[in-house]
């Protein structure tokens, strides 16, 4: 039997699928429930724009069977803004610091960089660009990318 | 015409015109009646809230998955396609291995793909990882299972894949490619001859890939006989035009989307070959596909940079004034097209040298055909070129700067014809002041860090042609209230180099509007056709001229002054105008139209024109295991005016990453027993990451050039990665007193 | 992918119930086993998952001397075990310098010691000879591109590198890990897992197909909070090692050496001990010359291919550099 019955929370609301069980989070995210913020880039756990997290700890959605997040919370960059719209501080710092050109990358920078931040890994630089190396860039807007969560995590320390 | 086409252009009788109150339209934001609007770039809210729709985003409902099964043989022919497991596997709706389609036809041969060679038309593999077969399945985890199911016979041939490999072949590029002549001026040889200082080296550059991380991709919709493409690409008309070729059907059932794109750097140029057998799928079927091509197989059927050797001659007399250069080239293309060479366009104009010689040739090998990847020519011919004026500084004992002040010039050594503007010099002096560029101390190996590492400082400078091409913009303005509300639409695509933003801020800062007020279309061939190709770093300098002239029509049209708002009371207003570039004739808006190359510079008839930069690298090398970081980059750019300041510091950023990418990282390998690339994978072929990445200061001089347009704007997306690679290895070379002459640098080569 | 079964084990018992039948084989972070499935290299019938086990889930430092890891905590989690950081850091930072944190945040102890080479020939699949894929096919690395492979360990049949990196910290601390399978329980020292690729590469270690590493065991030392582990890379995060040197020390007042680790990675077939390196230092001051002779030492027996005799120099210096640091800890 490879066709599996899952249940998870998706951005808070509830999602009951049958799931095949060599389908990814990620295909099933795009290709199922029509929610692409998630972007295919490698499907090999090597770029990060696949980045969501499972149970508020960042991982690849694309090495990630679907069959694994049954009764676990996902969240996409479809369930960062708050109810009405309004930005995260981190997505407002994205763009303040133009921390994005294509786009292609940002959802994945970004739930990278809030996990990072929660995580505390930002004490200097050297720290973000470590924990953010994960999150390939091809445009090349690594710099705005460690002064947004460099921003954001000074102004949630200050809070 | 198709439906969405005719609902587009009908759109506009929905609008009702508001009540209006007096005065006139709301100013930008800032409220003064004049200076420019802020600086910000138009979709990054949709970008970090993941509401934007790249083209595989799209989930059409029926929609059928395809993937294809690749050739596993160097070179060869196909004897036999075993599809049967494939066809039986469970979910699948079609195998082809053969399609009915012409042949796209060479970008740079007068056709409109990425090379000539479309799979599924022959037994011929040229290649390893050539599609052979297309699998359309229900799912895509089925589409994949049934893919890899597919096995072929082949008749194999020898290969020979990199352009020193035994059996590659070479040819001189004017017996093959008349139009491509070698650049000459004076007499270089005897000159060089004369000279008192002479550099004599050869260099090499890898072959290399994009990788943009957008994949390559498309969903593609048949609705009777029209068809619609979701994908991301640079160029919507050659889709368009091109596969309206290969399908034997009217460009006008065509329309293509593609107003976002995940990253292109060159590799979405043009018609791709995966493009053609999915449309034939689709029909069949009566359902639409999506097709993402995997990384792995981006590496073989997109384009990719080539290798290429460079022999430099430099001769000096000894004050330091440069009195000959001759730039030799051998250039990898594929055996079925070729990709021309034209490396040595900028070589000879970067500084004022009059003896210039060249030959440039080109070597066949068995690749797909390569293309222009980010800076194709410019990158690769100024880490050659400028590591020798490095090398020439050496040997004279003279700062490298000062060398290059010295040789600057203002008129085009070539044509004898004024730049439009050149301040290749301000970037040199604002650069070098920046970065501290007087405390260097110039003997190689002579400057450390705390840690003992060994630090070194290069320069180097760049230039890229300044081209234009033909564009057309159609501007709406509706009554919003008090202020109004602007549509523009406008030759481009946005691939996140900001066209939008800087047409936006052009149309703000004319009417005096705000910047939500403006929409800008580009990169749909259901605005204003066509869409020609927006590369070559000509996409601003194309469309905002375009703009400009459709905002002087609607002043005219409502029979305003040159400047300030547009007093309220108007009703809908529409204008059409077009731009093209300094002496082109009005017949190169037909080929446009027809999805060809469209674009000039950087000679024209009256002057020559070229973006400018220099950039300053300090690398900083481990004492014990050298490896080389680059901590800090100050780079400056002469693109004329800055049309968006935001998206253009972004721009130059990630040229200078590019550029050390290119220098320190890049390289497509290649095992000559098995044909293709071998490192395929984003974890193999090395780009750089965030760890990689240290200060990067960017300086914009931002001095208009009104001789090439109206608008002053000149390139930026590639000029700002040329010379990086060879400032880097200029440095590598000022710490360790190592003179690496090839690309990527790498451990191994400074242990 | 092929198709295949998928079920959750609801505890240890229970999963080496399921890997009894045939074809069956485990899923814990995926990182490594989805990815091979993807790569058609990992084909199994059923996939029994023991992600959510927590009972293989913890870092226990109560015992005065042992550390005692989960084989089934989180690479992260480990990572950032102040406890492990204080006293091990040579095993976080083997831990955090491997892969990405999204990964990390996946991958399990266990399956990250059994982590399949990364050889190019061996993941891209046809057209490419590797007897690892294929028993009796070939090896595409010996005459191939072999920059990254093996310098130590290899055979005629296979020079595929060991790309892990907790496994050589660990190794240099003389870990052992605890083993449950249908016949009960057994240790087996970490230096016994792997086994070289001889004429069967396909064979990577000593369990057998229904064994499940539940367990991670360290000694306790001084020479562990005098470590570190010095990874180098062809860029500075996000990539498998050009080579590694994971290393430890405990001094004499003297600063004299009583007790040092030397531990190599991406340059064996399997991760390498550097004993006689080790032993060269035993009483000895750790300086630039006596760091570099032990780094030689370590390399003496290098067999370089075609591309890869630079990783022997670069290793002797990373092996003298990571001595450096752990002397600097360890004062």
């Amino acid at each position: 039997m490879n066709s599996i019955k899952v249940s998870f929370r998706l951005n808070r609301k509830t999602v009951d699928l049958v799931v095949d069980s060599r389908e990814s989070l990620l295909d099933v995210l795009r290709e199922r429930l029509d929610t692409t913020g998630a972007k295919k880039g490698c499907d090999q756990g090597q770029c990060g724009a696949c980045t969501v997290h499972i149970d508020g700890r960042r991982v690849v959605s694309c090495l990630t069977p679907a069959v694994q997040v049954a009764g676990r919370e996902v969240t996409t960059i479809e369930g960062v803004a708050g109810p009405d719209g309004e930005l995260h501080p981190l997505q407002q710092a994205f763009i303040d610091n133009d921390a994005l050109q294509c786009g292609y990358c940002t959802p994945g920078q970004i739930m990278s960089g809030l996990a990072c931040i929660k995580e505390g890994h930002t004490t200097d630089d050297a720290e973000i660009r470590e924990y953010m190396s994960g999150n390939l860039c091809r445009c090349g807007c690594y710099v705005g990318v460690v002064a947004a969560v460099r921003e954001t995590a000074r102004k949630e320390a200050g809070r | 015409m198709n439906v969405s086409r005719r609902k587009f252009l009908a759109g506009t009788a929905a609008v009702t015109t508001a009540a209006t109150a007096a005065v006139v339209a709301t100013p930008h934001d800032g409220d003064a009646a004049s200076g420019p609007p802020p600086s910000r770039r138009v979709d990054a809210r949709e970008k970090v809230t993941g509401d934007l729709r790249y083209a595989s985003d799209r989930l059409l409902p029926g929609t059928a998955h395809a993937v294809y099964a690749v050739a596993t043989i160097g070179k060869g022919r196909l004897l036999e396609v075993n599809t049967k497991a494939a066809e039986a596997a469970p979910g699948v709706r079609l195998v082809l291995t053969r399609v009915d389609v012409k042949p796209p036809g060479f970008l740079q041969g007068g056709g409109h793909a990425f090379q000539s060679l479309q799979p599924l038309t022959s037994d011929r593999i040229a290649y390893r990882g050539q599609h052979i077969a297309l699998v359309v399945a229900d799912s895509l985890h089925a589409a994949t299972e049934a893919a890899a199911l597919i096995t072929a016979r082949y008749e194999a041939e020898p290969i020979a894949v990199e352009i020193d490999a035994p059996g590659a072949q070479k040819v001189r590029q004017s017996d093959v490619l008349p139009t491509a002549h070698d650049v000459v001026a004076g007499n270089a040889p005897s000159a060089f001859a004369a000279a008192p200082v002479k550099i004599d080296h050869e260099y090499e550059s890898p072959q290399s890939h994009p990788v943009p991380m957008e994949l390559i991709a498309s969903v593609v919709q048949w609705d009777g006989d029209d068809l619609t493409i979701y994908e991301g690409t640079q160029n919507a008309s050659a889709v368009q035009n091109g596969l309206a070729l290969q399908l034997g059907i009217s460009p006008e059932r065509i329309e293509v989307l593609s107003p976002s794109v995940g990253g292109a750097f060159g590799q979405k140029n043009s018609l791709q070959t995966h493009l053609a057998p999915v449309a034939v799928a689709a029909r069949r079927l009566g359902r639409p596909i999506k097709v993402v091509v995997p990384r792995t197989q981006t590496f073989h059927n997109a384009s990719f940079r080539p290798a290429s050797h460079h022999r430099i001659r430099l001769g000096a007399d000894r004050s330091g004034r440069m009195l000959a250069a001759m730039h030799d080239v051998d250039q990898q293309t594929s055996r079925h097209d070729y990709f021309p060479a034209v490396y040595t366009e900028l070589t000879s104009r970067l500084y004022g040298i009059t003896n210039y010689g060249s030959q440039q040739n080109l070597v066949r090998t068995d690749v797909q055909t390569p293309g222009f990847m980010r800076a194709p020519y410019e990158s690769p011919g100024t880490f050659a070129f400028e590591s020798a004026v490095d090398e020439l500084s050496y040997a004279l004992g003279k700062d490298p700067v000062a060398l290059r002040l010295a040789n600057d010039t203002a008129v085009d050594p070539i044509s004898g014809h004024p730049f439009s503007s050149r301040y290749l010099a301000d970037t040199l002096r604002r650069g070098s002041r920046k970065f501290g560029w007087s405390e260097r101390s110039a003997a190689p190996g002579s400057m450390r860090g705390r840690d003992g590492s060994l630090i070194g400082w290069g320069v180097a400078a760049g230039a890229y042609k300044a081209a234009t091409a033909p564009a057309t913009a159609r501007l709406r303005l509706i009554p919003a209230g008090r202020t109004y509300h602007a549509t523009i639409w406008v030759d481009g695509h946005e691939m996140g180099q900001g066209i939008r933003s800087a047409v936006a801020r052009l149309v703000a800062e004319d009417l005096q509007l705000r910047l939500e007020h403006i929409e800008v279309g580009v990169g749909d061939t259901r605005g204003v056709p066509p869409q020609h190709l927006t590369a070559g770093s000509w996409g601003t300098a194309t469309a905002l001229p375009a703009v400009y002239a459709a905002l002087k029509e609607l002043r005219k049209k409502l029979g305003l002054g040159a400047k300030g708002p547009v007093p309220s009371g108007r009703g809908e207003t529409i204008v059409l105008a077009r731009s093209r570039a300094p002496g082109q004739p009005e017949a190169i808006h037909d080929r446009a139209a027809q999805g060809l190359p469209a674009g000039a510079g950087p000679e024209y008839p009256e002057f020559t024109a070229f973006s400018f930069v220099s950039h300053f690298v300090e690398v900083r090398v481990e004492p014990t295991t050298r490896r080389i970081r680059v901590p800090r980059v100050v780079s400056t750019v002469d693109c004329g005016k800055v049309a968006s300041p935001r998206t253009a510091e972004s721009q130059v950023r990630g040229g200078v990453i590019w550029g050390i990418g290119a220098a320190l990282r890049e390289r497509s390998e290649v095992d000559e027993r098995f044909g293709g690339f071998a490192n395929p994978t984003l974890e193999e072929y090395v780009v750089p990451v965030n760890a990689d990445i240290g200060r990067i200061d960017v300086g914009l001089i931002d001095k208009p050039d009104f001789n090439l347009n109206p608008v002053g704007v000149k390139g930026l997306g590639e000029v700002v990665m040329v010379g990086v690679a060879a400032a880097v290895a200029n440095a590598v070379f000022h710490a360790t007193g190592r003179r690496v002459r090839h690309l990527p640098i790498r451990l191994e080569d400074v242990l | 992918m092929k198709p295949f079964a998928y079920t959750r084990a609801e505890s240890v018992a229970g999963a080496i119930t399921a890997l009894g039948s045939p074809g069956a084989q485990l899923l814990a972070g995926g990182t490594t086993m989805y990815d091979l499935m993807k790569l058609r290299i990992e084909t199994p019938e059923t996939l029994v998952d023991i992600q959510g086990l927590k009972a293989l889930n913890y870092v226990d430092h109560s015992r005065p001397d042992m550390l005692v890891l989960g084989a089934g905590a989180r690479m992260s989690d480990v990572a950032d075990n102040a406890f492990v950081k204080k006293n091990f850091p040579a095993i976080s930072e083997s831990l955090w310098r491997a892969a990405s944190q999204q990964l990390r945040n996946m991958a399990t102890l266990g399956g990250n010691l059994l982590q399949r080479t990364r050889c190019s020939y061996f993941r891209g699949g046809e057209p490419f000879p590797c007897n690892k894929r294929e028993p009796g096919s070939g090896c595409a690395a010996l005459e191939g591109l072999d920059r990254g492979h093996a310098l130590f360990g290899g055979s005629t049949s296979c020079i595929a590198t060991y790309p892990g990196d907790l496994a050589i910290s660990l190794l240099a601390f003389d870990a052992v890990i605890e083993v449950a399978g249908p016949k009960g329980r057994r240790t087996v020292p970490l230096a016994q897992l792997h086994v070289e690729p001889g004429d069967t590469p396909q064979i990577e270690h000593v369990l057998s197909d229904d064994e499940i590493i539940v367990e991670i065991r360290v000694p306790r030392t001084p020479s562990g909070r005098g470590s570190t582990y010095l990874k180098i890379r062809d860029r500075e995060s996000y990539a498998f090692a050009l080579v590694s040197a994971a290393t430890g020390l405990t001094l004499a007042r003297d600063g004299s050496v009583e007790d040092c680790r030397i531990a190599l990675g991406g340059v064996g077939t399997r991760p390498i001990r550097a004993t006689a390196a080790e032993r060269s230092l035993i009483g000895k001051k750790v300086t630039a010359a006596t760091a570099r002779a032990a780094g030689e030492i370590a390399f003496a027996g290098a067999k370089p291919g075609h591309h890869n005799a630079f990783r022997i120099e670069l290793g002797i210096r990373a092996v003298a550099d990571a001595l450096q640091t752990a002397k600097t800890r360890a004062s």
